[in-house]
């Protein structure tokens, strides 16, 4: 038990030193590729509480979208500063997601992820076709580079520190929330919605409160995103990114919170040498089939799986001392 | 004043009224059965009580409220709470976590609380969740899995779920159904445990020797209607009931 408690805060202090000490070690093209898999981690960490209640939400690139432009047009055509333009693109993104939330949440399972589909097209569609604000299919270029209290980050390792820190910042909330007396209502609308219902849970409300949790941080992450690549091309966001978020938080493993935190660094990495390219589809459907066909309970499950198959091999080995 | 009480309710699915025009009174302190064959109407009717589904006509009032159309957790805050008919419970916790869970989360929080509360449940609520298993007989299985209790039990759990929300009334969707004679021998006398203890209760149920030792009043209902109503003597010799149940006689034919 004390063990199973100490071995994910050790993993993690392991982790966080070496993010830390990166801009130390690799190159700038490390912490370039590094920002980018924390923004994957706040994705995929985002879609969890959606998910824990039971929806399938396959249109979570669509609320980063909402962030990501949100927060590029405010900073470039008003000259927002960035912690504003960000929040404001991830208010956005929230409102958006109440609004699509309220009459969508009513449904269940493969109709409300029907419904996201059709969200994420619907926005990517938008930001294509709505050429004198987003410059549509030319992308939108241009958009300022991150700054703090006025201070423009310019190089990629106060860059690198911006996303490492806003992804601590929120997978700090997120577990919060996640181990809190909400985390338990999302968790029991999951498993058994009619009975959290029987017991006095606002089911509605509780699905709509985690959604619109989720994609608040979505927004975050593209805004973030917009700032750092400075470039933003509509379909970037479609719904391929959608389900790879989807595939972040299945193949880490959906029964902890670590589950797609562990899923969005370990694909990210293995998938950028195919970045982009047809390859990166292929890769994702491999390491999805490969999940439910071997680790059904994903990748955090893998040293629990591993130690079980030695244990069972020191059992059965004839005992060296006979 | 009856503790709960539905005026004409009915429920039509398309062509079907599944309820048709159904007086149904449950005073406070009683226990009361609602039997009748396969399609009378009874699970129906206990979703348009506990607010799962929303009557088509007629209204029910509980404690002297008009609670028709409200939402299924507005009416556990009430004081109605119901059981299903399958063990819905949640499977991959333990049988103390479920009650906790029954306790819990109808609890009022902040977002203070949600944020920076070290401990999700409270010492009083555990210490509460134990006793609720001990008077429902399960303590000795409080750390096992719901889904690896036996069925007997994991039906018994469904009912200290509910209790654990401290209900008024108390509505139990086929409590016995698919369990042997001893066991549902012991959840009839809880039944009768729980109400002693103050809880009224109104149950859905097959097995009529369980309801006829345990009910102090039943309502038959057939076809969405209420065909007979007393105490179980008068119910189980009334012919009406009888045909219902066993088909009509030759001389009708």
């Amino acid at each position: 038990m004390r063990r199973r408690k100490i071995a994910p805060l050790v993993a993690s202090a392991v982790g966080v030193l070496l993010a830390l000490l990166l801009p130390q070690i690799g190159s700038d093209y490390y912490l370039y590729l590094f920002a980018l898999v924390f923004t994957n981690v706040v994705l995929a960490a985002s879609l969890r509480p959606s998910l824990t209640c039971g929806q399938l939400n396959i249109g979570h690139s669509g609320f980063m979208s909402i962030g990501a432009y949100t927060s590029a047009l405010l900073a470039k055509n008003l000259g927002f500063p960035f912690e504003i333009s960000l929040l404001c693109g991830a208010l956005l993104a929230a409102i958006v997601a109440l609004a699509i939330g309220y009459p969508a949440l009513r449904l269940r399972g493969v109709y409300f992820a029907m419904v996201t589909v059709a969200f994420v097209e619907v926005i990517r569609l938008v930001a294509q076709i709505w050429v004198p604000l987003t410059h549509g299919m030319s992308g939108l270029s241009g958009i300022p580079k991150p700054s703090i209290l006025g201070m423009t980050l310019t190089t990629k390792t106060s860059q690198y520190y911006l996303a490492l820190f806003l992804m601590l910042a929120i997978l700090l909330v997120l577990w919060k929330l996640e181990s809190s007396r909400l985390g338990l209502i999302w968790k029991s609308i999951g498993m058994a919605d009619n009975l959290a219902q029987s017991l006095g849970v606002n089911i509605a409300k509780h699905k709509l409160l985690a959604f619109a949790i989720g994609c608040f941080f979505a927004g975050v992450a593209g805004a973030f995103y917009a700032h750092f690549i400075r470039f933003l091309f509509p379909p970037e966001f479609g719904f391929l990114m959608a389900t790879n978020i989807l595939v972040y938080n299945f193949v880490g493993g959906r029964g902890h919170f670590a589950g797609p935190i562990v899923g969005a660094i370990f694909l990210s990495l293995l998938s950028e040498p195919f970045r982009g390219s047809p390859y990166e589809t292929i890769f994702f459907s491999i390491a999805m089939l490969m999940t439910i066909l071997f680790l059904p309970g994903g990748l955090i499950t893998l040293p629990a799986k591993l130690g079980g198959l030695m244990w069972r091999r020191r059992a059965s080995a004839p005992s060296p001392v006979a | 004043m009856p503790l709960l009480e539905g005026r004409n309710l009915s429920k039509h699915f398309g062509g079907l009224a599944a309820v048709n025009g159904l007086d149904l009174t449950v005073e406070t302190g009683e226990i009361v059965g609602l039997i009748g064959p396969n399609g009378a109407g009874k699970t129906t009717c206990f979703n348009l009580l506990s607010g799962f589904l929303r009557p088509t006509s007629g209204s029910v009032g509980f404690a002297g409220e008009d609670i028709t159309g409200r939402r299924p957790h507005q009416i556990v805050a009430c004081g109605l709470v119901r059981t299903f008919q399958l063990a819905t419970l949640f499977q991959e916790l333990t049988a103390l976590e479920n009650v906790l869970l029954g306790l819990h989360l109808h609890s009022r929080m902040g977002l203070r609380q949600v944020l920076f509360s070290r401990r999700v449940f409270p010492p009083d609520e555990v210490s509460l969740s134990h006793e609720v298993l001990e008077f429902t007989g399960l303590a000795s299985h409080a750390d096992q899995l719901a889904r690896n209790l036996p069925h007997g039990y994991q039906r018994v759990l469904g009912i200290a779920m509910a209790l654990a929300a401290r209900p008024r009334l108390l509505l139990l969707d086929e409590p016995v159904t698919g369990m042997n004679l001893s066991e549902s021998a012991q959840v009839m006398s809880l039944i009768k445990k729980i109400r002693d203890g103050g809880t009224t209760i109104l149950l859905v149920e097959h097995n009529m020797k369980a309801v006829m030792g345990t009910c102090d009043r039943i309502v038959v209902l057939n076809f969405g209607r209420k065909l007979a109503e007393g105490t179980p003597a008068v119910v189980s010799t009334s012919a009406e009931v009888i045909e219902a149940y066993l088909g009509a006689g030759l001389h009708h034919a």
